[in-house]
């Protein structure tokens, strides 16, 4: 049996209805922030229960036009956690700010614990990432942050949908940025990606940063960048948007199949926390995993497309060498990126697919 | 639609679309049997279809235009405390380019073809300049015999805003294949368009052109090692796929353009009041857009849309009265020929699906509006 980690072929399955969108849209020649994209930007809005959504070109850059926005630039300090895609570091170097780290915690996501030790009088703002789909502890992030003046930007580019409590992530940050590149939980067919946020006059501006900060066709409020969703992008997130709330049921199902199935092997394989009222949405089911790359190998050659996120953690890339950290600064995103496995965990497996890679897992450490 | 169109709107991006519907979703189609929509094979093809078009061994394929001046600027280590020169009359992105960069943009005036005059860039030059880029406007060559000159005379980098002008040559030579790394945009405005955003940037430096591929993707050597910290700026494979199907047709639609402009020419000569682009014989301008200078313009553009024409006006606010500018404390006199003729020009509609009878139409309502 094959398991694979990428479902596009899956999501082909009933092509037609897509082609028949785009034979519709592409005489139109609407092609920049067109009508499907404003209707995209709705849809995103109200699934998110926020009054804006705004259609950019990556989440990478949801997360560089937050920041710019909010003032960050030169000189300034950014925390994050080195325990992510290095997207977020890029997108904090973007605006010309230094990014700071703090370590990971259970659960991969960045310690609150050990945010204030790295607070200094240049730090401007706080990343918290939603890794994997999990939560940070927002309400412990919002408080350190009210308290120091400090603005947040959740990188939620692996959370659409997560939540704690029923809150949804970006409800708490100036803004949260979401990826909609292929492999997200809600994907287009590009690189894509939407800025969320309930400030309107930060809203306002960001429609026109976007748009090389064009007050109208004529006038230049503001040096903007050309970083426009492309609306035959939105085509297609229309047609996908419906079905977000099904998509991460389903996510959360195989997850929790997983869980339970791995539950006896403790000794091989450490769950990570799942923290009551949160709402993980597993675009990654990761694991930390004894003999991990044997594991890796033994999956893959069975047919399992499992893989690593990621092998090094951000204070460790060439590109933070300027940074000046070293190995052993950060002991839990060092020690993840050792031992993370992640399991094919998306929408379109089918239950034998998730039962296949329990077995294969289970063959492994207890052949 | 949201307004009433005229009846020869300035662009009409569904007449050239909706002749093209099957060969763009076929192309889409075979994006999907692959599903690589991230750096898929139909980018490295039309790369290397778009660098042979350019002359120039490499080509990279990004998210805009402006996204390709602002990683040629980065991949050439420009910055704070550089300056750059650029001309006065232009979209805003060649100055915003050097800005986002936390460079300082130096504005100098245009010539007559509404290009950056070599001599005025002469007198901007500082020990701090670093670069200059000129601006092929309208989808006409530069005079980049002068420019390379100056570059070379003072050691700057050139990076050739080649926006509007795929396929245009300079001396027989295309333009983006002058500077150190170049900078077309695949806007659905330009003349050859994806369907929506995408950018180019050409070199023939292979060092450049291997930084700007890391660039592009998020400072990645491999999926592992992130060599610099940068920003994700790919053109996307399904706009990539799409570009191709565009470029089987590209040389037609630039010679239909040339030949609108030559119709407008030949019908508009002598026009009292009317002062057309030539079109000297060492240039192949593409004509992005058909630029004329005319007295009482906001008149004519009155004149013309009420005959079913629409226009419009490639730059109404020279980028050194623009809200974005203040900080460089420039001020109205101080860029004499792009101010003037920012209160003349007039872009009349050149793309290649229009009709001769439309044509027609354009050319005797500009010649009534002037008693001619």
């Amino acid at each position: 049996m094959k398991v694979p980690f990428s479902y596009l072929d899956r999501q082909f399955a009933n092509l037609e209805d897509y082609l028949a969108d785009l034979r519709e849209f592409v005489p139109t020649g609407d092609f920049t922030l067109g009508e499907p994209l404003e209707q995209f930007e709705a849809s995103f809005a109200k699934l998110m229960e926020a009054p804006h959504a705004i259609g950019v070109g990556t989440g990478t850059d949801a997360i560089a036009l937050s920041l710019k926005n909010l003032g960050i630039g030169p000189g300034d300090e950014v925390i994050t956690t080195p325990n992510t895609f290095v997207a977020t570091v890029g997108a904090i170097v973007q605006t010309g700010a230094r990014p700071v780290f703090v370590d990971s915690t259970d659960g991969y996501v960045i310690d609150v614990t050990k945010i204030e030790a790295a607070l200094t009088p240049h730090t401007k703002a706080i990343v918290p990432v939603h890794y994997t789909g999990n939560v940070a502890d927002m309400p412990a992030i919002m408080a350190i942050a009210k308290a120091r003046g400090l603005h947040v930007v959740e990188d939620a580019c692996q959370a659409i949908m997560g939540a704690i409590d029923g809150k949804l992530v970006g409800s708490w940050g100036a803004t949260a940025a979401f990826s909609l590149h292929p492999l997200k939980n809600l994907n287009v067919w590009s690189d894509g990606g939407v800025i969320v946020t309930h400030d309107d006059a930060l809203a306002a501006k960001l429609r026109k940063y976007r748009n090389h900060g064009l007050r109208n066709r004529d006038e230049v409020e503001f040096y903007g960048v050309n970083c426009r969703l492309d609306t035959i992008q939105a085509v297609i997130g229309n047609r996908l948007i419906p079905t977000t709330p099904e998509i991460t049921r389903k996510r959360i199902a195989n997850a929790a199949r997983y869980d339970a199935a791995f539950a006896d092997l403790g000794e091989f394989i450490k769950i990570p926390v799942r923290r009551p009222g949160v709402r993980h949405v597993y675009h990654l089911y990761s694991l930390h995993v004894q003999r991990r790359d044997e594991l890796l190998a033994h999956l893959v050659k069975n047919g399992v497309q499992a893989k690593i996120h990621y092998p090094i953690p951000m204070h460790l890339q060439p590109a933070s060498a300027y940074l000046g950290y070293k190995p052993g600064d950060f002991p839990d995103a060092e020690h993840h990126s050792r031992v993370c496995i992640t399991l094919p965990g998306h929408s379109y497996l089918t239950e034998d697919e998730v039962g296949y890679t329990i077995e294969q897992v289970r063959k492994f450490y207890r052949p | 639609m949201k307004k009433d169109r005229p009846k020869i709107p300035y662009v009409d991006l569904a007449r050239q679309h909706a002749p093209l519907k099957r060969e763009l979703l076929t192309a889409v189609e075979q994006v999907l049997d692959h599903g690589g929509f991230i750096l898929g094979p139909q980018v490295a093809e039309f790369e290397a279809q778009f660098a042979k078009l350019v002359q120039v061994p490499f080509a990279v394929g990004l998210n805009s235009g402006t996204d390709a001046l602002i990683l040629a600027l980065r991949a050439l280590g420009v910055g704070p405390g550089d300056e750059v020169i650029t001309p006065v009359n232009s979209f805003v992105a060649s100055a915003s380019c050097v800005a986002l960069v936390g460079a300082k943009p130096v504005l100098a005036d245009v010539g007559p073809d509404y290009n950056l005059d070599p001599a005025a860039a002469a007198v901007a030059i500082t020990p701090r300049t670093r670069a200059i880029i000129p601006v092929h406007l309208t989808g006409r060559p530069a005079d980049m015999g002068g420019i390379m000159a100056l570059a070379r005379k003072h050691k700057l980098f050139v990076i050739e805003d080649a926006a509007q002008a795929v396929a245009a040559h300079y001396r027989g030579q295309p333009v983006g294949s002058f500077g150190d790394v170049n900078a077309f945009s695949l806007h659905p405005l330009k003349t050859l368009n994806a369907c929506g955003d995408g950018g180019v940037a050409t070199t023939r430096n292979a060092e450049l052109a291997e930084k700007i591929q890391i660039l592009r993707n998020l400072g990645l050597k491999t999926r592992e090692n992130c060599v610099e910290w940068s920003s994700n700026s790919r053109l996307d494979t399904l706009q990539a796929a799409m570009l191709l199907v565009k470029l089987r047709h590209l040389e037609a639609w630039t010679e239909q353009r040339r030949a609108n402009a030559s119709f407008y020419r030949e019908r508009l000569a002598g026009v009292p009041g009317v002062q057309l682009p030539d079109d000297p014989p060492h240039l192949r301008s593409v004509y992005h857009t058909f630029v004329v200078q005319v007295d009482r313009r906001e008149e004519l553009r009155d004149f013309l849309l009420a005959r079913g024409v629409g226009t419009q006006v490639h730059y109404p606010n020279p980028i050194h009265l623009q809200d974005c500018a203040k900080e460089l404390g420039c001020k109205p006199g101080q860029f004499p020929v792009a101010e003037a003729q920012a209160r003349r020009i007039l872009s009349l509609p050149v793309y290649p699906e229009l009709t001769e009878a439309e044509l027609e139409t354009v050319a005797k309502g500009v010649r009534e509006f002037f008693g001619a």
